[in-house]
């Protein structure tokens, strides 16, 4: 090993040790015991007792849990896209710094801000109950508005609409990154004659491409471990369509006392979420710049 | 000179005996805890200052939670052998902390009159027995009802429900309360955790698990189909909200509720949430009517006497008598009861439901005079659920409800799924 | 001319979208002011019809002798220490992971990318036994010393903006005879500060609405953040004060938006050196 190397290892593994240091003292132990217990048939008043694969094969025949698996995808695929599109949009649009943007900035953060609190079931039951806000709307334009919270069909985009009203977060981390991309690139390529449009093609696309890559990484991990909002609002009903994984998990954990079976779940949940990410970044070699080298 | 060294012996000696005993006066740390919302905190923390006040030697920790977090945090807390010492504990799971051992038994400390229960009715007791001993006292009684509002059924010509009144009764001032005023005649009942289903079963002389708690208590579908046919015509003919509507309400609590805003005549009801519900309606006279009997004749009542919650205390505690002796305050105290004020249901001390009627607010009175009215007009208690009933519910009955009120199965088809799913269940626990 | 209109139109598109966005949250305040009775018999309005205060009044009482004074103190003590600790040390670690090549640093992404797809609800049990073990029940420490040490969002995001910067900048430090401290010191962190802005806004918030590690970590009211305070107010099968908790909630944002006013000032100044505009 060169001198460099044997520096290099230092300095990074002291850069790191923060986490490194948390990780084995807080965090290894509670996620080696959920794998060991979903092996397990705990219920948590006694101790857990071996029971090997039962818990992974109860999974294939456990209607609620297809339920679950069907409602999170969905769930994943559009919301997601939607919270990142219009992160974006309005990041780029409240991009210039003015008075008044500052103020929007801040409007449009709030959403975010109720997020989890119990006030948001009752506001969104006021927005889309039977005679909620949004039948109002339409009604004025002669539409006459189902049951949104109430409906089968329709139950889960009341979730997926809060969803992406709560883009604040996104929005502010492109917003970040938006303000890191040296105004010099634009300045030149303005005195070249490039057109807007291809400047937001060729300079801003690319320069954030590592945060639109944090961004769609975090929104698909958060996508898939969705709770809060179905928790509060829904309850995983009506019919079982809003019944996303990690609300499922907590049910059968803490309502069933099935803490093994849950824990197998959770688990699945976590390999399915790996992939997903994985191939999120395996993609990222295509489309993401980086001015510098590293990881992924 | 040797005088002086043998009193200053003597005294020496008497104080090492004295700081033992002074260090024994350090007080005894109490844990409570209980579920409820800010107005049953306030008053479950002042009861508290008063026990304190009669045991200076105790000192109260409460703590205190939500519904929906108390069982995460009780649950968590178990798995972490740190449970409180005094718990609130509720049917649903009652049973199962006791079989596992984690609840202690009450029954020497009553017998020893540390728990007076001189004053307590048997069949008030008789919920929080499992296995013929005691795990749990009652904090009050409650029972099923439909809570109505007289005037609205005056409004329409209706006869007030009776006592004794079947379903027939019910379907019947349902439909003239549609026509006349145009509003639903009932709300709640439709999942309710099956506790409509239950009562109904009860009335026609079953019950929903078998004594061995192994499968469904009844033997023919047509119980489980001719309910699911009664709610499907309530749901079609608007006698009460239809599935969607009450998907979109969700569990909000007792303000949301059709029976509030005068949007339905009647509400299904635990009697002790009377108080909130009266509150919520701006004290508008309401009152509780008998859950309707079955449709045949002869048939049974629909009621039983249930405990609203228990107090429980955990065998790991440390102070299992100064646990015992909270339970006894709180059971037996006037002062504490007149501060608690029945918000947990009707005390089951006569002595002290006696005590506090010229304090009582109507809707209080109401509440009381409830119970009494179910005490002649009831079951004896069912037992305790079977293992898996959690699961039963959450798992089964729910989603079956909403599939068949959705239309998407039939009744009868469900009947035969809901028995196997449940059996299925029960018999692997 | 062409400018001006462009700026107008600009402005009523921002203005229209910003309705449903604030919408809801002028909803909540003006239900915080009006009496008990009206919150639900009058739902669809903003305005109430009786202006009151007494929901201020009442839920800032809080429970027994515990009023929302030892609530928000509570709450500006763990969100406050514990987001100093995350952003101190997400941005160590992010470093030494976007720009030195130490062996095993790949795997090391992979693991800790992992602890963040398994869900939270099947960790509370081990971790509450080892919080236990270690005496830490019933104070604030489960809370706020994990955050000097872990934070892997803040980790990953810190580690995207540094792998946008130029590592020509590294480079000619380190032939100026810097080591990696003082690259990370004086260079890097001062062209990152729209993360660092980024990961204190979110840390602060994230902490100060969490309820489920106050929830199982604290037994005791006095030590209650306003997030769990919030949550003990609503009970479905009692009395709720839906006034207290609206009014209670509208307190809770204001901490919070303050926060982000105060630090959108820096996200907005971008960063001389390099010339960066908005």
């Amino acid at each position: 090993m060169s001198k460099r190397e044997r520096y290099n290892n230092i300095t990074g593994y002291i850069f790191i040790s923060p986490w490194l240091i948390g990780f084995f003292v807080f965090t290894f132990f509670p996620i080696i015991a959920s794998f060991i217990l979903a092996f397990t048939k705990y219920d948590i008043l006694t101790p857990p007792r071996w029971i090997a694969f039962d818990n992974w094969l109860r999974m294939l025949s456990d209607e609620r849990y297809l339920h679950s698996l069907k409602a999170t995808f969905y769930y994943v695929f559009t919301a997601v896209p939607l919270r990142l599109v219009f992160a974006l949009l309005v990041a780029l649009l409240l991009r210039p710094t003015t008075r008044l943007t500052s103020l929007f900035r801040g409007i449009y953060y709030l959403p975010s801000l109720i997020g989890g609190s119990v006030a948001i079931a009752i506001i969104w039951r006021q927005i889309f109950g039977l005679d909620g806000l949004t039948n109002f709307l339409l009604h004025l334009v002669g539409i006459k508005g189902p049951n949104w919270l109430g409906n089968p069909s329709t139950a889960i985009w009341t979730l997926i609409v809060l969803a992406a009203w709560q883009f604040g977060s996104s929005m502010l981390i492109f917003l970040a990154g938006l303000k890191q991309i040296p105004g010099s690139l634009y300045e030149a390529a303005s005195i070249d004659g490039a057109s807007i449009w291809s400047q937001f093609i060729k300079i801003t696309l690319p320069m954030l491409s590592p945060v639109i890559l944090f961004n769609l990484i975090i929104q698909i991990i958060n996508g898939f471990m969705v709770f809060t909002q179905a928790y509060i609002v829904t309850s995983g009903g009506p019919l079982d369509t809003t019944l996303f994984y990690a609300l499922y998990v907590y049910q059968r954990a803490f309502q069933n006392l099935e803490m093994g079976y849950a824990s197998a779940m959770a688990w699945i949940l976590l390999i399915i979420i790996a992939f997903f990410t994985i191939l999120a970044f395996k993609s990222s070699r295509l489309w993401v710049y980086y001015e510098s080298e590293g990881i992924g | 000179m040797k005088r002086l060294i043998s009193i200053v012996l003597v005294l020496l000696l008497s104080l090492s005996v004295f700081t033992p005993i002074l260090s024994a006066q350090e007080k005894i740390p109490l844990r409570v805890a209980w579920w409820g919302s800010q107005d049953r905190h306030n008053r479950t923390l002042k009861a508290i200052e008063l026990f304190e006040k009669k045991y200076p030697n105790i000192k109260v920790y409460p703590e205190y939670t939500a519904w929906s977090d108390y069982w995460t945090k009780l649950n968590t807390q178990a798995a972490g052998k740190n449970l409180p010492d005094v718990i609130q504990q509720d049917y649903a799971y009652i049973s199962e902390w006791a079989t596992r051992g984690l609840l202690l038994p009450l029954d020497e400390y009553v017998s020893k009159g540390i728990i007076d229960l001189s004053n307590v009715a048997e069949n008030s007791l008789s919920p929080g027995k499992i296995g013929g001993k005691l795990y749990g006292v009652n904090l009050g009684t409650n029972s099923l009802g439909f809570v109505y509002d007289p005037e609205l059924f005056k409004k329409a010509g209706v006869s007030l429900p009776k006592a004794g009144w079947t379903w027939n009764d019910c379907k019947e001032a349902m439909s003239k309360l549609k026509s006349k005023l145009g509003i639903y005649g009932i709300e709640g009942i439709t999942t309710a955790d099956a506790q409509v289903f239950k009562v109904w079963l009860l009335s026609h002389g079953y019950w929903l698990y078998s004594d061995d708690g192994k499968s469904v208590g009844y033997k023919d579908d047509k119980f489980f189909v001719d309910w699911f046919n009664l709610l499907l015509e309530l749901q079609s003919k608007g006698g009460m909200p239809s599935i969607e509507v009450d998907a979109a309400r969700g569990s909000l609590g007792v303000e949301d509720m059709f029976i509030v805003t005068q949007k339905s005549a009647m509400a299904l009801l635990w009697s002790n949430q009377l108080v909130a519900v009266s509150k919520a309606a701006k004290e508008r006279p309401l009152r509780l009517a008998l859950m309707p009997r079955a449709p045949i004749p002869n048939a049974r009542p629909a009621n039983y006497l249930k405990a609203s919650m228990f107090f429980s205390v955990t065998s790991q505690s440390k102070y299992p008598k100064e646990a015992a002796m909270f339970i006894d305050f709180f059971t037996n105290s006037l002062d504490a009861n007149k501060i608690l004020f029945a918000e947990r249901g009707v005390p089951i001390s006569s002595k002290i439901q006696k005590a506090l009627l010229p304090f009582l607010g109507s809707a209080q009175r109401e509440m009381f005079t409830y119970i009494s009215l179910v005490e002649k007009n009831s079951v004896p208690v069912p037992p305790p659920d079977p293992p898996g009933a959690n699961d039963v519910i959450k798992n089964v009955w729910n989603p079956t409800v909403e599939q068949i009120m959705y239309g998407k199965i039939a009744p009868d088809k469900a009947a035969a799924e809901f028995r196997d799913k449940v059996n299925k269940i029960l018999q692997q626990k | 001319m062409r400018r001006k209109s462009q700026w107008i139109v600009y402005y009523i598109a921002v203005f229209l979208l910003g309705i449903p966005m604030i919408y809801p949250v002028l909803w909540l305040i003006g239900s915080s002011f009006k009496e008990h009775a009206e919150i639900f018999a009058n739902i669809g309005s903003i305005i109430p019809n009786k202006f009151t205060i007494e929901n201020y009044i009442e839920g800032w009482k809080g429970f027994g002798n515990v009023s929302f004074a030892t609530f928000f103190r509570n709450s500006f003590i763990i969100a406050g220490i514990g987001t100093i600790g995350t952003v101190i040390s997400s941005a160590l670690v992010a470093y030494g992971f976007a720009r030195i090549p130490f062996k095993g640093r790949s795997f090391w992404f992979a693991v800790m990318m992992m602890t963040l797809m398994l869900p939270a609800q099947v960790q509370i049990i081990p971790q509450y036994i080892m919080f236990n073990r270690l005496n830490w029940i019933n104070t604030f420490y489960p809370l706020i010393i994990p955050r000097f040490f872990s934070g892997v969002f803040f980790i990953f995001l810190i580690m995207q903006f540094i792998r946008g910067l130029p590592i020509d900048l590294d480079e000619s430090a380190e032939i100026d005879g810097a080591g990696r401290f003082k690259i990370f010191w004086w260079i890097i962190l001062p062209l990152i500060k729209p993360a660092l802005i980024t990961t204190t806004l979110f840390s602060f918030y994230w902490t100060w609405d969490d309820f489920l590690g106050p929830l199982l970590y604290l037994n005791q009211a006095t030590l209650y953040p306003v997030s769990l305070a919030l949550k003990n107010f609503a009970d479905p099968t009692a009395v709720t004060n839906w006034g207290a908790v609206f009014a209670m909630s509208v307190l809770s944002l204001i901490p919070v938006f303050l926060i982000f006013v105060f630090f959108q000032k820096y996200l907005v100044e971008g960063i001389a050196t390099t010339g960066m505009k908005g």
